[in-house]
This record gives structure tokens, C-alpha cells and sequence, in this order.
């Protein structure tokens, strides 16, 4: 028995080391051709257009189409199926001019696929999720509703290759709108023959550089490349996998066995680290992102936020260069105003008087503006800081805490799953909130609807300042892009001014890119289209 | 026996409904819905939402309708994945999570047997201290513990073995040996127990009176009664353990049924849940029939009627 039992173990061993060291285990790639192997964070809720929102699903949409502007590679937007196009002098009819091209199946892409598309958008029956942000389009929000015949929205083919979109304001920034994934077109032929069953990869048909070959749930989605594409020949990568990794950690050790080429995300406390010289500091890419972290004052149910002093004294004690540089360590910039500087086509007000001084003269000053407010060593303010439960949260939240403690306010902080949270905010069911905005476009309005009257339940302050809307409205109907933006910072200015919020920190893009991938260039909306990209070395070597 | 059998298929059928229906209730009284996001949705979007999967309708008509889907053996679609179908989705995710789970309960129990054995043949001598350091070692440690330990060691330092996702028969050694270790500490000491009363009993002692060579009566006459308790652990384990588990899939990237199950809790993906809870609940009652029939089939003292 013994000797058996001995037998059995060295068996077992010798098995095991036997396995000789072996390289990656990556994804098979056929003979000749070039695959990129991408970490993709979470897995695509659906593969058609109008029932996606989230930017993991664009990244992968974004390969398979093109609306009528796309990103370049640094993100911004160039001429896509449309080469280019017109505006009215008042700014509220489009017409795009169309290039020649097909989808996968050899069909043309007409701009009749482009009015098909934007009506099965807003199309009450496919419940679209993100439909609202094309409420700019005339009759749009009625059509939606149901309130009116998908023919009455604005959009018409005009010929085959011309499209004109009429809306009911200017919209300066509509070529940032219409390379999003809401305006990607969809082949009018194949969904009426399949219907929502189109994008099953049996069916699939698309019209930009790659084409969907097959969608293992939960393990990953596969697309080639697409030889009808208009720039094909400039077209590197022949096969991509997206994996869902939704654990960032797990996804770092198979990026660095070279099981993954790419991954969209980092721990904000492993970028350091993995930027030391015996790590992979060559992987580590941070870029300035259009996001915002911040913290949200109950005005409507907490009587002492109605006081603009307590507001601004509570957003004065926060150290957000201690948040920044001491715990999240990836980049974040401390942020005093809403919109990021680096917001597209804007140039943001200057940041208020006392976010240069030194923290103890600003705790100081706090000190004194919550006197005057009637709090103070006798009478403590003690307010409830309710936030999300993402390890950044949940680092930042101790250290607010201990910030107002050091201007004497007591802050009980109540982590919440943030499904949860963010549905509490919603209901004001809150003192503090820690909320998150990130841009559905780049542009200042992106940023600044938030804090407008009308906005409702995502208005999480409850601002409500009459001037503030003014300005947004003028900026609305201005066409001009530089008066427009003047606007802008004017009412951003008096909003800052007014507190109903505390900007901590702007976002950063946080990628691990394998050196061999080349073509990558780092850019504020995080979307690197897979058409850019190469990988070094001969094809067929990536094994 | 065939009565039996028919008639504890007949008790599972309330036992499901009170299953479902407690589910059902439960999800829907959790706070948020499958389209929650970080955005609010406009009335109009939200109405749209709820309008095309019947969430406007009253809870009561809801659950009957769903009762009288799943009659049917329409499980619904998706809400959150809305390209996929819930059986879609378990088709995908159950025969991954099958792997894994049944190796992992191959391998557990027959090392977990194995060092029960030993352990009891050698009862309180070092090789018997030897397996229940193991045993305690493997129940103690979680395998959120021991998963990223093995992947440093086997994955990172010595590059042996790949660190996650699934590729080739070899990136299951490592989930599956993870999976299988708290398995086998607990089926050694089941073993353990049952083989030291089982030693002490008369007719094994009969058995060495009459001479028998020792392997028949270790493996013939005493392993058999020895099980028993184990069959009746296995049952339920085997449900959990085919089903998926969380923290394997998370850490090792791979596409099972267990992720599933936690993130279709948290994101409200009402049908999903439900779909993996009536198969969960399926098999738990499905194996333990079966570790009944087992039972009856080991034991001769056992009658089922």
C-alpha cells in the first residue's frame, strides 16, 4: 500500500513536470495571418447597434462599422461613410454626401440604410437604451414616445448617397454624435429578412474593416477581417478576440504571459507598480479621459446644504491632490470644474481663487465659511457621505471623511453596491453622493446638462439656478462653435461657483498594450479602432 | 423501487414551484431593475423597456405568465443580454462548468478516497496526521487563497500551466485541481470515519478470522459500507459543483455558469436567475434521488419503497 501510494504521488509529479515550459497559450491563429488578442472588460449585452450602450460594446461595433464620421486614432473624428457634407447657415439641416461602398455581402450601403437605421433606433418596439441622445433630431423624442409615425422623424434619403438630418437646434458638435455607436447603420436587407435575429454571426453583415465571425457567450467574440471593406488593403490584423475580463488582475497576468495582446483597463493602484523599471513599465498606458468623479449635495432635503457657505467650505477642505497622487497614483488630475480641460472645442473658466492655496489655508478658510454659517465646535455638522463600492470609491471615501473631520464635520460614510447607489441618488435618497459622469461625447454640454433644471433625477444637487439654464438654452441655439463655448464656461463658472457639486478628480484611460502592437495612440475617449493597429514580426508568428 | 421513484418525482414537482415562486418574489422585491445603469433612462426609454419585456404589467399576472413559459419550456429572453435566450445562455455556459465540476469530483474523490483509506488503515500514525494536516489545510483555506497561489507558482514562475481562459485541455488543470481540493479534505475525512467504524464492526472481523487477504477486505467488504455517508454528501456537492463556481470562473477566466448566476443577481437579469435557479434546483433534487438509489444499491440493509 505504501509503495503503491509512493508510486502513485511520483507518478503524479513526473506528470506534472513534465510539462515543459511552453509559451502563451493563445487563441489559435491560421497560418499566415495576424490576430490581435484584446481584454475587453465585460461582456457586449448585444452585438446590434441600437440595443447596446456601454463603450466595451462600441469598442467591438466600432471595428465591424462605420457611421458617417469615425474616429482616427486619436480618437477625434474624420470622415467615414460620408466624405463629407453641408450645414445650413443657421445650423439645422445636414446633408452628408456619401462615399461608395458595400457591406460584407457585396450590397451597396445606401443612405436609405442610414434613415432605416436611425428609425429602428428610435423606434419604440426596439426599446433602445441610448436613443435620448439623438432627441436632437426633429420629432425625434415624439416618435420615440410613440407620439408620432417613424416616417415623421428627420432624417431622408435624399438619393441613394445623400442624407439629410434636420433637428430642431443647432448642434455644432453632431460629427462627434455620429460616429457614436447610435448612428453605426445597419443593412436594411438583412434585418428585415432575419429581424432581431440579424445579428446572430450566422446572418451578420457589416460594412467597416472586420466582420463578426462568432460570439462565444461569456468567453469571446470573433471577428475577421473584412475584405469588402473601402480601405481594406490598409487593414493590418486579420482575426480579433475580445474576451470578457471583467477582473483587471487576472487580465494583467495574461497580458503579461502574452496570452493578450491588449487589455482596456489597469487597478488604478498596479499602475505604479507595474511602471517600475524590473515590471512592464513599456505596457503601461494613462491618458487624460473625458470623465469626471464628484461628489453630489442633497440641496433638496438637507437643510444645511442649502447654505451655499457649507457647500463650498465642504468643497474647499477635500485634498484632491492627496486623492490623486497618494492613492489612486494612475494619473487622475484634481479637478476643479466640471468639464475636463482637455473637453473638445472648449476652453473651461478659470478655476476658483482658493484651489491654489495650500490646504491648510483653504481648511482654514472652510473653517471660517461654516462659522459664519453657524456651525462650528459647539454646534458640529454631522452628515452621511453615501458612495459607490469600486475600490477607487471606496479609497477616496475614508479620506473625504478625514478631510471634513479636520475642518470639524463629522461624515459617516455607507458603502452601496453601485446599481444601488446610483438608483438612492436618483431618489435623493442621500446627504452626499460620490457620482461619476463619463462623456457620451465629447463636448462641454456632454458635462454640463447634468447640473441644467430640467435634467430631473440625474440633477442629483438639485441645482436649479435660472441663469445657469439661460446660458445652457443660448449656447443650445448658437451655432457659432466659439460663441457657443464662451457660453459654456460662463455657466459653468457660476455653477462651480454655486457648489451644488464637488468635482474631485477628471478620469484617466488606464490600458495594458503589449510593445509589439504598434499603431496605438493614447486619446481622451479610449477608443483605439483595431484597423489602426498592427502587431511587429511576420504573420502567423504570434503563437 | 419503481414506486419510488415515481414517487419522489412527484414531490419534486411543489418542491420546484415553491423553489420558483420564492425565487421569483425575491428578485422582484430587490431594489432596481434589469435596466438600471448610471444614466437615467427618459420615461418615454424606460417605458419602451418595460413595455417590451412585460415588466408594466401587475407581479401576479407576470409570475403566472412565467409559470406558464416555463411550463412550456420557454425560459424567456435574456433581459440584460439581449441577443441571447436563457437556455442559449446555459447551453453556452453548462458544458464548461460540467467539465471542470465533474473532473474536479473525479479527481477529489479518488484522492480524497485513497488518503481516507490510508488514514484509517493507519489510524492515529504519522501518515494518518499526515492526511488530516491536508484535510484541515484544504477545508481552511479558501480557494480564492489558493487559485492565485497555484497560478503564481505554476503559471507565472515556473510557466508550466496557462494563468486563465480556456485553450486546450491543459488550462483546465489548474481550476480544476483548485475546485477539487476543499473536495478532497472533506470526502478524506468522510472516508476516514466511515472506514474506522466499519474496521471495528463484526463481520469484518469475521471476514479476518475466516483469513480473507487484507485488500478484499479493505476494498470489498469495508470500503462498501464505508462510503455511505459519502454517497449522501456527494449528491448535493456534485449539483454545486457542476453548476459553476464564481470565484474559479472570475480568476480563471472561464466562460462557465457559475458568473452567470452573481452577475445576473446584481444586474436584475430576471429571467437569467430564474432559468439557473430552476436547474440548480433541477439537479440538487435529480442527485440526491440518485444518492438514494446508490445508497439502496450499497447497502442491502436499505429498502426503498
Amino acid at each position: 500500500m505504501r509503495i503503491r501510494l509512493a508510486a502513485l504521488v511520483v507518478a503524479a509529479l513526473v506528470g506534472l513536470g513534465g510539462c515543459k515550459p511552453h509559451g502563451a497559450v493563445r487563441a489559435p491563429c491560421p497560418a499566415g495571418e495576424r490576430c490581435l488578442e484584446i481584454g475587453n472588460v465585460t461582456e457586449p449585452v448585444s452585438l446590434d447597434p441600437p440595443k447596446t450602450s456601454g463603450v466595451w460594446e462600441d469598442r467591438i461595433l466600432g471595428d465591424m462599422f462605420m457611421g458617417l464620421t469615425q474616429n482616427g486614432p486619436d480618437g477625434l473624428p474624420r470622415p467615414g461613410m460620408a466624405q463629407s457634407w453641408d450645414v445650413t447657415p443657421d445650423g439645422l439641416v445636414w446633408t452628408f454626401h456619401l462615399r461608395p461602398a458595400v457591406w460584407s455581402d457585396g450590397v451597396p450601403v445606401t443612405a436609405g440604410d442610414f434613415v432605416f437605421s436611425l428609425r429602428r433606433l428610435m423606434d419604440p418596439k426596439t426599446a433602445s437604451q441610448y436613443g435620448y441622445l439623438l432627441y436632437f433630431i426633429r420629432n425625434a423624442e415624439a416618435v420615440n414616445a410613440g407620439r408620432a409615425p417613424l416616417s415623421a422623424l428627420g432624417v431622408e434619403a435624399v438619393d441613394a448617397r445623400t442624407l439629410r438630418v434636420t433637428l430642431t437646434h443647432p448642434v455644432p458638435y453632431l460629427p462627434q454624435v455620429t460616429m457614436h455607436q447610435t448612428f453605426y447603420p445597419q443593412p436594411e436587407h438583412v434585418v428585415r429578412k432575419w429581424g432581431d435575429a440579424w445579428s446572430d454571426p450566422a446572418h451578420f453583415v457589416s460594412n467597416g474593416a472586420f466582420v463578426l465571425k462568432r460570439w462565444a457567450f461569456g468567453d469571446r467574440v470573433t471577428v475577421v477581417k473584412n475584405p469588402r471593406y473601402y480601405d481594406a488593403g490598409k487593414v493590418c490584423i486579420d482575426q480579433i478576440d475580445y474576451y470578457a475580463t471583467g477582473d483587471a488582475i487576472a487580465a494583467e497576468r495574461r497580458v503579461r504571459r502574452g496570452e493578450l495582446d491588449i487589455n482596456d483597463d489597469i487597478q488604478s493602484n498596479r499602475v505604479a507598480f507595474l511602471r517600475r523599471p524590473d515590471q512592464i513599465p513599456a505596457y503601461v498606458h494613462t491618458h487624460p479621459y473625458l470623465g469626471v468623479e464628484y461628489l453630489a449635495f442633497n440641496t433638496h432635503d438637507v437643510p444645511a446644504f442649502k447654505d451655499r457657505r457649507v457647500r463650498v467650505a465642504l468643497s474647499m477642505a477635500i485634498d484632491r491632490a492627496f486623492i490623486t497622487g497618494k492613492l489612486l497614483r494612475s494619473g487622475q488630475v484634481p479637478a476643479y470644474g466640471f468639464a475636463p480641460p482637455y473637453t473638445a472645442d472648449y476652453t473651461p473658466p478659470p478655476p476658483p481663487v482658493w484651489a491654489a492655496w495650500p490646504i491648510e489655508r483653504r481648511q482654514a478658510a472652510a473653517r471660517a465659511l461654516l462659522a459664519q454659517a453657524g456651525y462650528g465646535p459647539g454646534h458640529a455638522l454631522r452628515i452621511e457621505l453615501k458612495h459607490r463600492d469600486p475600490p477607487d470609491s471606496a479609497l477616496m471615501a475614508p479620506a473625504i471623511q478625514a478631510d471634513w473631520k479636520s475642518v470639524g464635520v463629522q461624515t459617516d460614510l455607507v458603502q452601496e453596491d453601485s446599481q444601488i447607489a446610483y438608483q438612492d441618488f436618483r431618489l435623493r435618497d442621500f446627504q452626499v453622493a460620490d457620482g461619476s459622469w463619463i462623456a457620451d461625447f465629447n463636448d462641454a454640454m456632454s458635462f454640463l446638462g447634468l447640473q441644467q433644471s430640467q435634467t430631473g433625477a440625474q440633477n442629483y444637487g438639485d441645482y436649479a439656478n435660472p441663469v445657469y439654464d439661460a446660458l445652457l438654452a443660448k449656447a443650445d441655439l448658437e451655432p457659432d462653435a466659439r460663441a457657443r463655448a464662451a457660453y459654456l464656461a460662463r455657466a459653468e463658472q457660476i455653477m462651480i461657483a454655486d457648489a451644488p457639486v464637488a468635482p474631485i478628480y477628471f478620469y484617466v484611460t488606464k490600458d495594458l498594450v503589449n510593445p509589439r502592437v504598434t499603431g496605438w495612440v493614447d486619446n481622451a475617449v479610449d477608443l483605439h479602432r483595431s484597423r489602426y493597429l498592427c502587431v511587429k514580426g511576420a504573420a502567423g508568428s504570434a503563437r | 423501487m419503481v414506486r419510488f421513484l415515481f414517487r419522489r418525482l412527484l414531490v419534486a414537482i411543489p418542491t420546484l414551484l415553491l423553489v420558483v415562486t420564492v425565487a421569483f418574489f425575491m428578485m422582484r422585491a430587490a431594489p432596481g431593475n434589469p435596466f438600471e445603469t448610471s444614466r437615467k433612462l427618459p420615461p418615454a426609454i424606460e417605458k419602451n423597456m418595460m413595455a417590451k419585456y412585460g415588466l408594466d404589467r401587475p407581479l401576479g399576472q407576470q409570475y403566472l405568465t412565467y409559470l406558464a413559459d416555463v411550463a412550456r419550456g420557454d425560459f424567456g429572453p435574456s433581459m440584460k443580454y439581449q441577443d441571447k435566450s436563457v437556455l442559449q445562455i446555459v447551453r453556452e455556459g453548462f458544458p464548461t462548468s460540467l467539465t471542470i465540476g465533474l473532473s474536479a469530483l473525479i479527481l477529489a474523490s479518488a484522492l480524497g478516497m485513497t488518503l481516507g483509506v490510508v488514514a484509517a488503515l493507519r489510524q492515529n500514525e504519522p501518515a494518518d496526521y499526515a492526511v488530516s494536516a491536508v484535510a484541515i489545510l484544504g477545508v481552511c483555506i479558501p480557494t480564492f487563497v489558493t487559485a492565485p497561489l497555484l497560478v503564481l507558482l505554476f503559471g507565472l514562475k515556473l510557466g508550466w500551466l496557462p494563468t486563465g481562459g480556456l485553450a486546450g485541455p491543459e488550462s483546465l488543470i489548474l481550476p480544476v485541481t483548485v475546485l477539487a481540493l476543499p473536495q478532497v479534505a472533506v470526502i478524506s475525512r468522510l472516508t476516514r470515519a466511515g472506514m474506522i467504524e466499519v474496521l471495528r464492526s463484526n463481520y469484518i472481523r469475521t471476514a479476518r478470522a475466516k483469513g480473507l487477504p487484507e485488500h478484499e477486505i479493505v476494498f470489498r467488504h469495508a470500503l462498501r459500507a464505508a462510503i455511505l455517508p459519502l454517497v449522501s454528501y456527494l449528491g448535493p456537492a456534485c449539483a454545486g459543483l457542476i453548476t459553476g463556481s464564481l470565484v474559479i470562473e472570475k480568476i480563471f477566466n472561464l466562460p462557465g455558469l457559475g458568473k452567470n448566476f452573481v452577475v445576473s443577481a446584481l444586474q436584475r437579469d430576471y429571467t437569467v436567475v430564474m432559468g439557473v435557479v430552476i436547474l440548480y434546483a433541477t439537479l440538487i433534487i435529480a442527485l440526491n434521488l440518485l444518492a438514494d438509489v446508490v445508497y439502496a444499491l450499497l447497502d442491502p440493509r436499505v429498502r426503498l419503497a
